[in-house]
């Protein structure tokens, strides 16, 4: 049987790779940072990859904005922005998982959208060129509406994540799954409130996060109480579903720089 | 209808090469030949991202309007226009996080 193994959060600066070659090797606490996720990363040697992300109008627009989508495609190329300055990379999808998850979603009522073609964003690619840089692990995209109001609620997310765990637990498959969960927990882009870090929340969500008070956390974490930390700030949903799949697991690593979180849950050791 | 075009066209500008080369060339008379009516026609063309971020344009498309530096936009001006209209906020004094600039092509 498949076995959730580690689940990872980390945010996705698309300036991030261009900065740190700026500012020289060692300098920025973000690559420090990045570099301790990704040891826990290759200490756990997944199989499989299920990114937790949402799109930022680059796969999606207003036309046809699914709450919740997983990505069928064999194969999908990004960053897609020409502002976003970093390597383009090919990520290997994993079809069959990405149908089995659609398929159990669906009997488990999460009515998931599916989508066979994929335009991969700076906020699915940041994290793997960080965090899975030969690309050789494959990815199961799991989108979440993040930016088009209404979005679905924490707490949705929150069961979402417990229907990706039992999905993993019961999939027939002898493989190793680690869960990246993309996103900052406050942040504003190309708002009023750009540049500006609601300190308070964050405090709010690490402390939450750390004490292991996931539903708490789903139950406070409304539209209203992320949207004044910053129009960015709904990205915290992608960390919100990863705690629904951690069971009563604590981070193992947990640090802040800014607005942006950086999150170990090591669950090698069985899920509690 | 229109602040969904609004929001179309500069989601264009930015997943389009082709549609983004016609608004680095002819910005005016690209967003004249969408049905927006004249104050969002007035809005846009002036680079009134403050009228544009309250008829409910969203901020991520505004943002495009600076980084590809179209109606007169650009990273230095950016800020004080999206806040134009709005009532004076402290947090503003902390917020100095730059637009990207777009490479040249």
């Amino acid at each position: 049987m498949a076995k959730l193994v580690l689940a990872v959060g980390v945010p996705h600066p698309p300036r991030l790779v261009r900065e740190i070659a700026d500012a020289g090797p060692g300098q920025l606490r973000a690559e420090a940072l990045m570099k301790q996720v990704r040891q826990y990363v290759e200490k756990a040697a997944p199989d499989v990859i299920i990114e937790i992300d949402s799109d930022h109008f680059v796969n999606f627009f207003y036309d046809n904005v699914p709450a919740f989508c997983v990505g069928l495609a064999e194969e999908a190329q990004g960053p897609q922005e020409i502002w976003c300055p970093m390597p383009q990379y090919t990520v290997r999808g994993h079809v069959s998982m990405a149908r089995a998850l659609l398929s159990y979603g669906l009997r488990s009522n999460f009515d998931l959208a599916a989508a066979e073609e994929l335009r991969l964003d700076h906020s699915m690619m940041v994290p793997l060129h960080f965090l899975n840089p030969s690309m050789e692990i494959p990815v199961v995209p799991l989108y979440t509406n993040g930016f088009c109001a209404p979005t679905p609620t924490a707490r949705r997310c929150f069961s979402l994540g417990r229907m990706v765990r039992r999905f993993v637990e019961q999939w027939d498959q002898d493989q190793r799954v680690a869960i990246i969960a993309s996103g900052c927990f406050a942040m504003d882009v190309g708002g009023p409130l750009r540049g500006w870090t609601d300190e308070s929340w964050v405090g709010t969500v690490t402390a939450l996060l750390e004490q292991g008070r996931y539903q708490n956390l789903a139950r406070r974490a409304t539209s209203q109480r992320m949207a004044a930390a910053g129009n960015n700030s709904t990205e915290l949903l992608n960390w919100i579903t990863l705690t629904g799949a951690v069971g009563d697991a604590r981070p193992t690593f947990l640090e802040t720089d800014d607005g942006s979180g950086y999150g170990v849950w090591d669950l090698e050791d069985g899920l509690s | 209808m229109s602040v969904y075009l609004i929001n179309k066209i500069l989601y264009m500008t930015d997943n389009d090469a082709d549609f983004r080369k016609r608004m680095m060339d002819d910005p005016e008379g690209t967003v004249k030949s969408f049905p927006l009516n004249g104050e969002e026609l007035e809005a846009l063309i002036t680079g009134d991202v403050g009228t544009l971020y309250q008829m409910g344009v969203h901020t991520f498309f505004l943002n495009h309007l600076a980084r590809y530096e179209i109606f007169g936009l650009n990273r230095d001006n950016y800020l004080d226009r999206i806040r134009s209209g709005m009532e004076y906020d402290e947090r503003f004094e902390l917020g100095s996080m730059p637009v990207q600039y777009v490479p040249k092509e």
